[in-house]
């Protein structure tokens, strides 16, 4: 995949999780609600390819407002992944503009982005399989028993089956920790990134991340690209 | 504005590294600001199962959920430290919630808040009130 189509592809992804994100807001509490409207139409213009690197200024101011408003990100996790991809690809952009010469400081960029995806699942993984209670089992157990995250009681009853939550956390901790090992092979990649949108939707469905869900893939076309760079 | 940007920039993904204390809300409503509420009652109950339209409705568009989990981390930023703007915060939130369900009581002017931990230490489930909010004055129809 070129680096041109990457990003491409990266800002119609990245488009549409902040579209669904500022629709969220829409419906919520000022001053974030009229903020969401104009996060809509940038992100709209996004989506069509219209002036890129103006539209995510826009957004990259928008997002520094909202940083500051909620003293931190709104959604942890989901929004600094939305505002690093965001970062990077106008980061890419920017370089491009000024280093006509080279695509040197934009590869610098969206690697920055690649390697961050990349960790995002390595170092989620680390720090479970260091964890005794992961590996019995047991923090899961907790996460579906006493956290706010399971979305209903039925949810919440899958922590009375230890054996699931046993075969659950080391699918996950297993997957987490392998997963930069795939960057050496495409066909393990794709494998890879399409198991990886499978346990969004999981997590979405099971624990309401849906943000998470969304903005997640805008990445992998850049960890795509970067694969085939690099090997 | 720094010390927001950092973390983002070069950020952390130890998600679910270690479970801690769950926060659980309690809110209720009061006529003067030294009363206690008569009855508590548990913000966000869970639902016994989601079905699946309504599911794949939630993947695409799920802004109260968010707001709850926006809610949950204003609290556990609350048990590090201290900060009037996480306890106002998590306030407007539950008001709106409840503004939009209709849950707001004509009679009573005070809302106030309770958080609760539920901690779970080799089997042994602790549930402790640990933080109890100021009251704040009901907005009708602005939250």
């Amino acid at each position: 995949m070129t680096l041109e189509l990457a990003v491409r592809i990266a800002e119609g992804i990245l488009a549409f999780a902040i579209m669904q994100q500022s629709v969220e807001f829409i419906r919520g509490q000022h001053p974030e609600k009229y903020l969401a409207w104009l996060r809509l139409m940038l992100a709209s213009f996004l989506l069509v390819g219209f002036m890129p690197v103006w539209m995510e200024t826009g957004l990259l101011l928008i997002a520094l407002i909202l940083i500051k408003r909620f003293q931190g990100p709104y959604n942890g996790g989901s929004d600094t992944m939305t505002l690093l991809v965001l970062l990077c690809l106008w980061l890419s952009h920017i370089a491009s503009m000024l280093f006509t010469h080279t695509k040197l400081w934009q590869e610098i960029a969206l690697g920055y982005l690649a390697i961050q995806l990349i960790l995002s699942y390595f170092q989620a993984g680390w720090v479970k399989v260091i964890n005794p209670e992961w590996r019995s089992g047991k923090a899961l157990e907790n996460v579906f028993a006493f956290t706010a995250y399971p979305v209903s009681q039925s949810v919440r009853q899958w922590a009375t089956n230890p054996a699931l939550m046993f075969y659950m956390s080391w699918a996950v901790i297993l997957f987490e920790l392998i997963f930069p090992l795939t960057i050496f092979s495409t066909v393990a990649l794709y494998i890879a990134l399409f198991i990886a949108a499978v346990f969004h939707l999981a997590n979405a469905c099971l624990f309401g991340l849906n943000r998470f869900f969304w903005i997640w893939p805008a990445a992998y076309p850049i960890l795509i690209w970067f694969q085939s760079r690099v090997f | 504005m720094f010390k927001f940007l950092l973390p983002i920039l070069f950020p952390s993904w130890r998600f679910f590294s270690s479970i801690g204390p769950s926060p659980r809300f309690d809110f209720g409503f009061i006529k003067y600001t030294d009363e206690q509420p008569e009855v508590w009652q548990e913000f966000s109950v869970l639902p016994d199962k989601i079905e699946l339209t309504k599911g794949i409705v939630r993947l695409l568009h799920n802004p109260e959920w968010n707001e709850r989990l926006y809610i949950n981390t204003c609290a556990e930023n609350l048990f590090d430290q201290y900060s009037e703007f996480r306890e106002q915060e998590i306030a407007r939130r539950i008001l709106w919630i409840l503004n939009r369900h209709n849950q707001l009581p004509e009679d009573y002017p005070y809302f106030c808040y309770r958080i609760r931990v539920i901690t779970n230490e080799d089997n042994l489930v602790k549930d402790e009130v640990i933080f109890s909010a100021k009251p704040f004055l009901v907005k009708r129809g602005v939250q």
